[in-house]
Parts: C-alpha cells; structure tokens; sequence
C-alpha cells in the first residue's frame, strides 16, 4: 500500500461521494412527485481498494403497487357509477318536492278524485288532464334524461378507449428504453417510474394485471386475461354510437379482437372506468328506462277503453294516455322507448280541440267507447272505476327488476327505491374504495417514497464524509510534501 | 433499511384529504342543522327512499278525500236545509187545510197559498250550488223543475189540465166544475190525477232530475250517495197536494167535491212529511258516515306525518354538534398544517 494508491482510493471516494449527491438531490426534487420513488445509489468496494458508484436502483414495491393498481380501478369504476346514478336522481329528488313519476302518479290521482267529488266542474275536468300532462312531461323528460346519459357513457368509453391506445403506445417506448438499458446497465429507474405511472393511468381505465419477464420487460392483461401489452401495444377497438334511443344497443369493446364487453364476451371486463360505463350503459340506465317504460304501459292500461256496445266487437283502444302506435300494448311486456312516446289523448285535451269531459263520460276512443249514454253532468262512476283501476295490482316486465304484480303506484315507489338504494349502495361502495385507494397509495408512498428530512440527514453525513475525504487528501498531501522536503 | 418509514407526500397528503373530508361532512351537517331533514334524502333512506313516496302519496291521497269530503258535506248539509223548509212549509199548509176545510172563503185562500207554496217548492227544488242542481241527482246540468204558472203553460200544467178535460169534459175554470160530485173528484184524486206523479208521466211531464243520486268516494275504497233528487216520494206527494188546491178549480167546487180534495191533500201531504223526514234520516247518516270517516283519515294523516318524519328527519341536535366537532376537527388541520410546514430539517441546518 503506497500513499498514491490512497490518494487513489480517497478520489475514488471524492467521486462517489458527487454521485451521491447529485442522486440525493433528485430525491430531494421529486419528494413533491406523485409515485417518485426514492433512488439508491449502490456502491462497492474495488478489489485493492476504492470504492465505486456501480447503479442507480430505487425503493420498489411490487406487491403494494398492484395493490394500488387494483384499488384504483374499482374506485374510477364506483366514481363512474355514482356519478350516473346522482344524474338520474334529477329524475326523482327530494321526496318533498313531488317531482318523481310516483308522486306525479299519485297528483293524478288527486285530481281525478277531485273530478269525481265534482263532476259537473269543467274546472276540475282540466286540472285532471293537467297532471296528467304533468305526468307524460315527467315520463318524456325522464328518458331522455336516460338516453342523454347512455349516450355520455358511450362517447366517454369512446374517450377512454383512446386514452388507453394512447398510454398503451407510450407504455410500449417506457418498456422498450427500460429493456435496453437493463440490457447496457444504464440508469433506468426515472423509466421505471414513469412505467409505475403510466399503469396507474391504464388501471383508472381498466383493471389490469401485470408479470414481468426477464431484463424487466412487462406483460399487461386485463383482469379477465384478456393481453392488454406484451412486447407491443395491442389495439382497443370500439365504434361509438352516435344517437341513443331505448332501442339501441350499444356497441361492445374489442380488445386485440376479443370482445370485452358485453353478454357474449366470455372474458369480460371487471372494473376501472370502462367496467363502470358499460354498466352504466347497460345495465343500471337500461333497467331504470324499463321500469319509466312500465310505468307508462301501465298508465296507457289503466285508463284503456273497452267497447260499451251490447255486443262488443271493437279492440280496446288507449283512452287518457296514449302513444304515436295509437293501442293497447299487451300487458306485462315492456315496450322499449314508451315512456319517451307517451302523451295525453288530443280527443281528451282542450288546448288541442279535445273535450275534457270525455274523461269522465268515456269515449275517448270514439262514440262505441262511450259509459255516460245520457250525457248528464253528475257521472262520475267511470272516474270512481279509474281510480280503482289505479290501485289494482296488474303483471310488470322482469326487464324491470321490479317485483310483480303490484299496484301502478307502489311499482312507481318501488322504481324509486331501487334508484336510492342503489345510489346509497354505490355511494358506500365508493366511500370504501376511496379509503382503500388511499390507504393503499399512503402505503406504497410510504414504502417507496421520498422522506425530506431523511435526506436532509444523508446530506449531513455526506457533507461529513466530504470534509472527512479532503481532509485525508490533503493529509496524504501534506505527507508527500514532508517526504520530498526529508528526499531533497 | 429504513424499519418505520413514512414519505413527507403521504405526511402532507394525509392533512389534506382529511380537510376535504372534514369539508364535505361539514356542508351535510350544516345542512341538517338547519333544515332538520336529511340533506340528502334519497342517499341516506336507500331503499326506504321508496317508502316515504308512497307515505307522502297515501298522505296526499286522504289530504284530498278529506277535501272532496268537503264538497259532498256542503252539498248534504245544503240539501238538508232545503228539505227542512220544505217540511215546515208542508206542515204549515196542512195546518191551513184543517183550519179552512170547514170555512166558507177557504177555497179561495187556500188555493192563493197553495200556488204560492207550490212556487217556492219549485224555487227550492232548482236551487243551484257551485253550477251543480242540487236535487237533480246526477244530471246537475238542468234544473229539475219548469216554472209551473209560466204564461205558456209547461208541460206539468198542460198535463194535469189534459188529465182534468178527460175525465170530467170541462176545464179546471169552467163554471160547470160545481157539478162534479165528491164520488167523481174522488175516483180522479185516486185515478188520473194520481198516475201523473208516477213513472213515466212524473219524468216525462214534471221531473228532469235523474233518480240516480251522486255518489262520493268518502274514504278509501268507501263510495256512498251524497244527494237527494226531486224524483223522491217525498217531493211527487207534496207537489201532488199542492197542485189539488192549486189548480183544480178548487174555488168553484162545490163543498162536497172540496172537501174530498182537502181531505186527500192532507192525507198525501201528510204523508210527504213523513218521508221527507226519512230522506232527511237518510242524508243524515250519510253526513255522519262522512264525519266518521274524516276523524278515521285525520288520524291516519296524523301517523302517516309521523312516518314521513320519523324517517326522512335528521336530529339537528346531533347535526350542530357534529358540525362543532368538525369545525374543532378542520381547525386542528389548519393548525398542524402550519405546524408541519415548520418542521423540516432544513429549517435548522
């Protein structure tokens, strides 16, 4: 050992200690950073002495990362939902102010009372047929209500879905740069970072799983098993479409050619944001349009006139309520879009030359539909049979997911409930996805994160190592200077 | 190796997302504080969300009977007060027909208050409440009654006049109508006369009201009549009795004919007095039924708001408090913010 091989070592030293530095100073920069993770700088001893700065790796947490990865795609998936289900809400409102189809149903019903405690009243006759406008507004307003929103979800899938083309395209060059510079030991941890944030980015889309092969290289699937990434970006395909209305059926997401969406995609999608539209569009919006739907072929039924002559021959025809078809839909069949059609009789209606009092008479439909033959103003028999025909229990399509039969009204309440209920359930589901996201991006943060106050310490000692090294370099000068001084 | 370790993003990150969560709790609170319901009904009742519609539906519903159940009882109390005078006024005049049966210028006086009595139960019968007749039954529309002493006669006084001409060959003020003996007077009293206050004649010449009576829904499910009509027995009588001394030339009889014509009005009109106060019975319990079923739907209502209540209310005792400790809680934020801004090594090296 010579005092040049020392001076070697302690400049061996001098340089790892800047090296240090300079990685603590990015730790110190990024500490602000969503998912920068803390780097290490590793160093080993050089056989014969010295040290040497050999890699950059940084703190990282597989596990706690698809943790995240999962939380945050069920919670983007119950954020969507909830979102959807507060929209259709403005279908309902606060119960107070009696703006649900189930309390427009029961407005209707007052009035009509109240034209047959006063039959002779043309006043009443109109205030009738005014809820009862009311209330085919409410039942039109509320699908399209619905169909706006089926129609949002489908261009956000439309959005999402480029979206993810897109971070998957970029995903491709993040993992490209980090197999090659695993492959020439270059410093790839800022690529790794950025790979960390570029799947949390596609699990707010969808819910992925991921494996890494050799030289760091990362596979991406889909929940189901579908590949989302392996070696390149595979294409998602999705075709919007561009005009709801109850009848359409909206169009399915294609993964690298498997159907991912929909009743026949056998792997289908199980959470992240596009899971949450798709049950938007599918489900909840669907049920809900079947169950205004419902409501509206129960009106059509309830207030349908039947034949008076002695011998019956002609087919019921829709009396107060009816559509642009112009019959009596067979009960218990939903009618795709009914409650979007459903208007008030023009026969029936004065403001369209209609004759309000053929609520009370009957013969909505024509002269052979008519109850009160006489014609004398004090008729109210039909009106006493409407309102009980509103309380009988009638047959409701399962489309519904409602229970059936049972009476217009409490089928109403019933559509009501299962709205709030599923807000409350959905709402609660998110509160507990929202806690688990964060509990599991604190973890990870926390495992793998960047603490100032640790660093500021590594500083101290580097800033003692640094004096501790110029000292001995100067030392090792002094040294040389006394040995020259003794050999000259 | 770091054992505990905790990054300084999760340490700021952790006040934050608690002030946002203390902020949004804070907003509910305030609002049931104040309000007294839940600030999101819908939200916070779930499935029961449906329960409350439909209470508030049933508590509308009877809110409405019990309004219509006003229009039915204004009529019935009405109708009530027309049949009592009607009653007094019949017992007024048989009254007068005791007294001037025997008297020599009886005819003449008795067939004046007979007209007049006839005319006000005209009047009574086509009163009007609300645009609706009230003893028409159903076909409110029309009056019940044509004004029997109208210049052209109606077809009620052509009919009797007819009735008169064909049994006795004269009309009602022909001097000859002193010849009628009481036996003929009896035998069309009985007779002719009698069936023109029968169906068809009594619809087809006198009444336009329908015997069907209105009929409301009083409470749930329970619909009863709410009316009288001028078709009753009790009317067709009384108006019959007045008619007798009205126009059948009472004044020109002679005292036997007279006599049987009073003695049958006192007879039919006595017997209208009696069924008036069995129709004025009938109404009565009609009324009461209506009382009875008000107090049963008031008290329903009262339970039904209970309901609403008790389920759609929040405690704003427990909302103010809550909104004390979130302040206390959001402040504590505020404070340990400030606090950790402070402490950092960098400050101190």
């Amino acid at each position: 050992m010579t005092l040049t091989t020392a001076l070697d070592v302690a400049r061996s030293g001098l340089s790892v200690l800047s090296g240090q530095t300079s990685i603590l100073s990015r730790n110190i920069v990024s500490a602000g950073e969503a998912l920068a993770t803390r780097k290490i700088g590793n160093v080993v001893t050089v056989p014969g002495g010295g040290v040497r700065l050999v890699s950059t790796s940084r703190e990282s947490d597989a596990a706690l990362l698809a943790h995240l990865l999962g939380a945050n795609a069920t919670l983007t998936e119950q954020r969507t939902i909830v979102e959807a289900l507060n929209k259709l809400d403005g279908t309902v409102l606060d119960p107070e102010l009696d703006f649900s189809p189930a309390a427009l149903i029961g407005k209707l019903n007052y009035a009509i009372q109240l034209y047959a405690s006063a039959p002779h009243n043309a006043v009443a006759a109109q205030s009738a047929i005014a809820a009862a406008w009311d209330l085919a507004n409410a039942l039109n307003s509320a699908t399209e209500l619905v169909q706006e929103l089926r129609q949002e979800a489908d261009r956000e899938i439309a959005s999402s879905v480029e979206r993810l083309n897109t971070l998957l395209a970029q995903f491709e060059e993040v993992n490209t740069a980090i197999i090659n510079g695993n492959r020439t030991g270059a410093d790839i941890t800022d690529h790794l970072d950025n790979r960390d944030r570029l799947l949390v980015a596609i699990s707010e889309e969808i819910g992925i799983r991921t494996i890494t092969r050799t030289d760091g290289d990362m596979v991406i699937f889909t929940e189901s098993g579908v590949t989302l990434f392996e070696t390149r970006a595979r294409e998602i395909k999705f075709e919007p479409t561009l005009a709801y209305s109850a009848n359409v059926v909206g169009e399915a997401i294609y993964v690298d050619g498997v159907q991912i969406t929909g009743v026949d995609a056998g792997m289908a999608v199980g959470s992240g944001r596009l899971a949450g539209l798709v049950t938007v569009r599918d489900e909840i919006a669907t049920t809900y349009q079947a169950q205004l739907d419902e409501i509206a072929r129960a009106l059509i039924g309830i207030f349908a006139e039947s034949d008076q002559s002695p011998v019956p021959t002609l087919p019921d025809v829709p009396g107060l309520f009816t559509f642009p078809d112009g019959i009596v839909p067979p009960a218990g069949t939903w009618v795709p879009g009914l409650a979007g059609m459903i208007s008030v009789n023009a026969a029936v209606d004065p403001a369209r030359g209609g004759d309000a009092s053929k609520l009370r008479d009957g013969g909505i439909g024509g002269a052979a539909y008519v109850r009160n033959t006489s014609g004398v103003e004090g008729y109210s028999e039909w009106l006493q049979q409407l309102l009980d025909r509103i309380g009988d229990a009638r047959p409701f399509d399962s489309a519904s997911g409602l229970a059936s039969p049972t009476a217009l009204p409490d089928f109403a309440a019933g559509s009501v409930a299962w709205l709030q209920e599923a807000r409350m359930t959905a709402a609660a589901e998110r509160e507990y996805r929202a806690t688990l996201y964060e509990r599991s991006s604190e973890a990870l943060s926390n495992a793998t994160g960047v603490n100032l106050d640790h660093e500021m310490a590594l500083l101290l000692d580097l800033e003692r190592s640094y004096q501790a090294t110029a000292r001995l370099i100067s030392t090792i000068d002094e040294m040389l200077k006394a040995l020259i001084a003794a050999a000259g | 190796m770091q054992i505990l370790s905790i990054s300084t993003k999760s340490l700021s990150e952790a006040t934050r997302s608690a002030l946002l969560k203390a902020q949004s709790a804070l907003a509910v609170a305030q609002k049931e504080a104040t309000t007294g319901r839940l600030a999101d009904v819908g939200l916070g009742l779930g499935f029961r969300a449906g329960q409350t519609v439909s209470l508030r539906n049933h508590y509308a519903r009877l809110e409405t009977i019990i309004e219509t159940n006003g229009v039915a009882k204004s009529r019935l109390s009405a109708t009530q007060a027309a049949l009592e005078g009607i009653a007094e006024d019949a017992e007024a005049f048989v009254g007068a027909l005791i007294g001037a049966r025997d008297s020599e210028s009886g005819a003449v006086v008795l067939a004046m208050e007979a007209r007049s009595r006839l005319a006000s139960l005209i009047n009574t019968i086509n009163t009007a409440i609300d645009g609706a007749y009230m003893f028409a039954g159903v076909n409110t529309g029309t009056a019940p009654f044509e004004n029997y002493f109208s210049p052209s006669p109606p077809p009620s006084r052509q009919s009797i006049e007819n009735a008169f001409v064909a049994a006795f060959g004269i009309g009602q003020s022909d001097s000859a109508v002193s010849e009628i003996s009481a036996a003929d007077m009896q035998a069309f009293l009985d007779g002719p006369f009698g069936l023109l206050f029968e169906d068809p004649a009594w619809s087809m010449n006198w009444s336009r009201a329908s015997s069907q009576n209105i009929t409301s829904g009083i409470s749930v499910g329970e619909v009863i009549e709410t009316s009288a009509n001028a078709n009753d027995r009790a009317i067709r009588k009384l108006v019959s009795a007045y008619v007798m001394l009205a126009d059948l030339g009472g004044e020109k009889l002679n005292e036997g004919a007279f006599q049987v014509v009073v003695d049958t009005a006192i007879e039919t009109a006595a017997t209208a007095i009696q069924e008036l106060t069995d129709l004025r019975a009938k109404l009565g319990v009609a009324e009461e039924r209506i009382a009875v079923s008000n107090e049963r739907m008031a008290i329903q209502m009262d339970v039904l708001s209970r309901h609403i209540i008790d389920l759609e209310a929040a405690d704003p005792y427990e909302a103010s408090l809550r909104v004390a400790s979130l302040l206390t809680q959001m402040e504590t934020a505020y404070a340990l913010t400030a606090r950790l801004q402070q402490m950092s090594l960098a400050y101190y090296l």
